[in-house]
């Protein structure tokens, strides 16, 4: 079968093996590495990892189902995931969700059809000082209020 | 406004984006002086200097450090490892990103002499997930190690090496649990196992393990510097020492970190004195001392000394120091609804109580919260809290049963409202 | 040996034994989901949880060794209530199907239950349901009855040594499952449903035959191969419904292979000739009296040169009476076993996998060896004809220049079509006997039902045939 993963997935696989006394543990950065590369895992690459790890492909599965981070579905090329644990709630980080879900016409778990907003509710970042917090793809911004979150999706392509 | 003018260890170099650098770490903090140090001293001498110092880990649980150190065999076959829990989430702590963020090195000091002290050569910082940022910059501080040879192979010369990489968790709060944190590190789902055996016998990879905190190994490099006892009497306060972080969070007028020395402040110190009291000068409501699983304090019983004992003896805990306060005008059935709908999304699953109450409890209290409350729910919650607490494989249990049974018990009268009334007096 | 104290009376242990098994050998029981004796422990289900002196929480007892001088109780207040509490987690969100499920009668979750849960139930919420892939053949799944006690997993992992059987999702919403419906690989996918704890995982086999308080039960070793797994025959009314394993620490332990645990089907085969019958030329085989049927079986071999053919699915007595039966009656005819292509020798049987299979797929090998019986390589010279014996397993080899051939035992009729006359006999089900594993274990087994159809035992026919001499042949 036709590898889908990159020439750069098995060189920084390859760096990291020595560090792990066993090639299991390779599981997460490998999904972390994957996820960079496709957005998302669809079965196919899982399967591919799990033939490149050498464990059955639903022990794959398993593992990334088990943390929210990996995506099994795909989404938006903008995924906001808005915390909504204590500290954000307590700052107002509901009105957040609201505006978004109102801006974007999609429920929380929802991505808009033109495949540009994934909306998600989040469990508590550690950016507590600093709340309301969201995530956007990789990044944090922290302090938000529904006028600063505009500006920031607005800037969006 | 109080500000705290004794000495700190690490919040003076927050928010310095130059602080990060190996070179500032030389010039302005310890620029690896204690490995260098403590790669002289004999293993023992280095884990006695941490008991004298009194650190407690600062991940939540408050055991001894040193002690804990203590544990680890002298002879293993297997090879040892030294792990850092940087994985941060407990809801309301946001202390050891700011550690990783701008002051680095101490934590890769404070593993190098970790691992010297317990015979390990191999480390592993496990990082939150979501900490993309404090990944990439840990990332490039331990390259710095490595290309200095504080990192690798014959440390400063001496025969002893350390490897040390940094794992991303993924998004699954049980990973911060140590033995969880370990099957996740080895990449499997992150589910706690039984205990015993601990992991000083058997953790990663079944060899003997320690896991700390990434405050309490970035505050080693300073007890290994200045003594143990100098850490110690920083504290005010017996059994524990040094400063700690403190993060509050919530309704107050300037949330964030305070670094002060164990014990130095009251609750109400630290709300009204450092953190200038209540968000639009209301009145406080409820105070939940120690990350979302520590039981809630009233107003009235915010007038204890912020330690690990003191707050014991109320009920409640200090846990990773994170305050959450909560002003007079929002809904406390709301609040713990929020809180167990956490514990429930983030139950691994794996025992039955924790599996099924904790879903249990949030399905009642989303009822009561919306006006479908019954008479009988306290009862069935504080009954349901009871089967928990205590009797599951790890302590996810008794973090979502405890704040359930204290906030029902001690604002009965506004779940009693919401029943009654048949739906939120707030909304 | 070390003793400790349960519930007030003193009882010695093995150091390292667990507290369930220490219990359950003097006959107190710890009622447990998630703890199998031959999985390794998780603590996850927490029906286990006792008390245990000077430990202010309680403890599970099946991640708890035994100690000197430790003081247990298994039946106190808040065991109890911890039970009771487990029973109430575990049932909020199982839809209680006991009436159409195939576990009831022998469901841990239903016994458990009734011995220790509450008579009542406090949960109004809406109850958590899972929509089911396939599994393949062999299991249907019932996720909504699962209690997640991952049993199966660990089967799974550490005995058929496949990661296949997995938790996805988590916390409230972990699913156990293959992934996309995927069937399940293992060659012991039975096991999967005998050791669920509740009706999550059953036989599609056995689905909805029959209520298994109306089963009989009858202890029996599996005929499959050469290992001889202990199992149980379970039937109502003569007629077999499933095998399950006995355990046998020594030879299978808890587990069966799906081979050996299906064979039973061939018994009810519509295709098994279950009376006697000689051939009609080109109209095929046709019933006859079993009179009839043995003299066409002798006439046939009339100015033939035969050989027999014995099948090494047979047992000890069986071939013990056809050896006496040939010296007197067929002396000289030249004898051989056969039973697996391939494998005409216990030199040549081996492990088949690391688990049970052998390659022998016959029982016996080690007891005709015993007798002095050698394997079937080829067609000796002259030979024209042969008399096969054979169970329900051996594999009848090609028979090149035999043109009479005449078959004693149990066969099915494609296979049989060219035969001239079939003696139909009984399958390991239908008699007793005795046989030899790969390691020379002897073991018996004791019929379970009676013949069926008009098949008898091997010594009633060859009695028959005996006794026929007066109505023709050469005997």
């Amino acid at each position: 079968m036709a590898k889908l993963l990159s020439e750069n997935f098995y060189k920084e696989m390859g760096k990291l093996e020595p560090r792990y006394p066993s090639k299991v543990a390779l599981l997460l950065p490998a999904l972390h590495e994957a996820q960079k590369e496709t957005g998302w895992l669809p079965p196919e690459i899982m399967e591919e990892i799990g033939t490149y790890i050498g464990i059955h492909p639903a022990q794959v599965r398993e593992v990334a189902s088990f943390y929210t981070m990996y995506n099994l579905k795909p989404v938006g090329k903008y995924h906001l995931k808005i915390c909504t644990n204590v500290a954000c709630c307590l700052r107002g980080s509901e009105e957040l969700v609201d505006h978004c879900k109102k801006k974007f016409g999609i429920e929380l778990g929802e991505t808009t059809p033109d495949k540009k907003f994934t909306l998600m509710e989040e469990e508590c970042l550690g950016a507590c000082g600093t709340a309301p917090a969201m995530m956007l793809n990789d990044d944090y911004h922290e302090n938000l209020t529904v006028q600063g979150l505009d500006k920031i999706l607005d800037g969006l392509k | 406004m109080e500000t705290y003018k004794g000495e700190t260890l690490f919040i003076q170099h927050f928010k310095n984006e130059e602080a990060r650098s190996l070179d500032y770490y030389k010039k302005k903090m310890i620029g690896y002086e204690s490995a260098k140090k403590a790669l002289a001293m004999s293993q023992d001498d280095i884990i006695n200097e941490v008991k004298k110092s009194n650190l407690r880990g600062r991940g939540g649980a408050g055991f001894p450090t040193g002690t804990k150190w203590g544990f680890i065999p002298k002879q293993s076959a297997k090879p040892k490892y030294l792990v850092c829990n940087a994985d941060e989430s407990e809801p309301g702590t946001f202390k050891d990103r700011d550690i990783m963020r701008y002051t680095p090195h101490t934590l890769i000091e404070g593993m190098i002499i970790g691992g010297f002290a317990i015979g390990s050569n191999v480390g592993y910082i496990y990082i939150r997930g979501e900490y993309t940022r404090e990944f990439t910059l840990l990332n490039e501080a331990i390259d710095e190690a490595y290309k200095a040879g504080y990192l690798g192979k014959n440390i400063l010369g001496t025969q002893f090496s350390f490897d040390l990489t940094v794992h991303r968790g993924a998004g699954a709060y049980i990973c911060g649990e140590e033995t969880g944190l370990l099957n996740s590190l080895e990449g499997k789902r992150g589910e706690p196992r039984v205990k015993p055996p601990f992991p000083a016998q058997s953790g990663a990879f079944a060899g003997p393990t320690i896991v700390n905190n990434v405050e309490t190994l970035a505050s080693i490099p300073f007890i290994i510097q200045k003594g143990g006892e100098w850490f110690s009497k920083l504290s005010k306060i017996e059994k524990s020492g040094g400063t700690r972080l403190l993060g509050v969070s919530g309704h107050v007028k300037k949330p964030g970190l305070y670094e002060l020395p164990a014990g130095g402040v009251t609750l109400r110190q630290l709300i009204y004195d450092y953190c200038g009291g209540i968000l639009n000068d209301r009145k406080l409501k409820a105070v939940i001392p120690g990350g979302s699983s520590a039981p809630v304090l009233t107003a009235d019983e915010i007038d204890v000394i912020y330690d690990i004992e003191p707050l014991q003896k109320i009920g409640t805990m200090m846990g990773s120091a994170a305050v959450m306060v909560v002003s007079e005008d929002y809904c406390m059935v709301k609040l713990i609804q929020r809180i167990t709908k956490f514990y429930a999304h983030e139950s691994c699953g794996q025992c039955t109580p924790c599996r099924e109450g904790c879903k249990w409890m949030e399905d009642i209290l989303h009822r009561i919260e919306h006006g479908h409350g019954r008479e009988q729910d306290l009862a069935l919650l504080l009954s349901i809290a009871d089967n928990i607490n205590g009797k599951t494989l790890c302590a996810l249990g008794d973090a979502a049963a405890g704040p359930v049974s204290s906030f029902v018990k001690k604002f009965r009268g506004d779940f009693e409202a919401h029943i009654r009334g048949k739906k939120c007096p707030n909304a | 040996m070390p003793k400790c104290i349960i519930d007030g009376r003193e009882v010695e242990f093995k150091p390292g034994q667990n507290l369930v098994e220490v219990a359950a050998s003097v006959g107190i029981e710890i009622p447990v989901f998630c703890y199998h004796p031959g999985l390794t422990v998780v603590a996850q289900c927490r029906m286990c949880a006792i008390e245990i002196e000077k430990m202010p929480k309680l403890q599970t007892a099946c991640s708890t060794p035994a100690a000197e001088g430790m003081v247990v109780k298994t039946k106190s207040d808040r065991v109890k209530q911890n039970q009771k509490s487990v029973m109430e987690f575990l049932l909020i969100n199982h839809p209680l199907d006991c009436p159409i499920c195939d576990k009831s009668g022998e469901c841990d979750l239903q016994d458990n239950s009734y011995k220790y849960g509450d008579s009542y139930m406090r949960t109004t919420e809406e109850r958590r349901t899972y929509m089911d892939l396939d599994m393949g053949p062999v299991i249907q799944k019932s996720m909504n009855r699962c209690i997640h006690c991952t049993r199966c997993i660990r089967f799974g992992q550490e005995i058929a040594g496949i990661h296949e059987m997995v938790a996805v999702q988590r916390g409230n919403n972990t699913e156990i499952t293959t992934i996309d419906g995927r069937p399940l690989e293992t060659d012991y996918a039975g096991n999967y449903s005998d050791i669920c704890p509740t009706g999550s995982l059953t036989l599609k086999d056995f689905r909805f035959k029959k209520r298994v308080w109306y089963l009989k039960k009858t202890p029996t070793v599996c005929e499959g191969c050469s290992r001889g797994c202990n199992m149980e025959i379970q039937q109502d009314a003569n007629t077999v419904y499933r095998c399950v394993p006995r355990t046998n620490m020594e030879i299978n332990k808890y587990w069966l292979c799906d081979e050996g645990r299906f064979n039973y089907q061939y018994i009810h085969d519509a295709a098994r000739v279950l009376n006697p019958a000689v051939s009609g030329g080109t109209a095929g085989l046709q019933m006859t009296e079993w009179s009839q049927a043995v003299v066409a079986a002798r006439s046939s071999l009339d100015g033939k040169k035969p050989m027999v053919l014995v099948g090494s699915d047979l047992t000890q007595e069986e071939v013990q009476a056809l050896q006496q039966f040939l010296n007197k009656h067929l002396s000289g005819t030249p004898i051989f076993h056969f039973g697996t292509p391939g494998v005409t020798s216990t030199q040549k049987d081996g492990a088949a996998d690391p688990i049970l299979k052998r390659k022998s797929k016959t029982a016996n090998l080690n007891g005709l060896e015993k007798l002095g019986i050698k394997g079937f390589e080829s067609v000796p010279s002259g030979v024209n004809a042969a008399i096969i014996f054979r169970g329900g397993r051996a594999v009848v080899p090609e028979l090149k220049g035999v043109g009479t051939k005449v078959g004693v035992g149990v066969f099915n009729k494609p296979d049989a079509e060219d035969f001239h006359a079939i003696l139909p006999g009984t399958s390991f089900a239908e008699k007793d006997g005795t046989i030899f594993n790969f390691e020379g274990r002897e073991q018996k087994f004791k019929r379970a039902i009676l013949p069926q159809g008009q098949s008898k035992n091997l010594p009633e026919i060859l009695m028959l045939w005996a006794n026929s001499g007066a109505v023709g042949g050469a005997a």
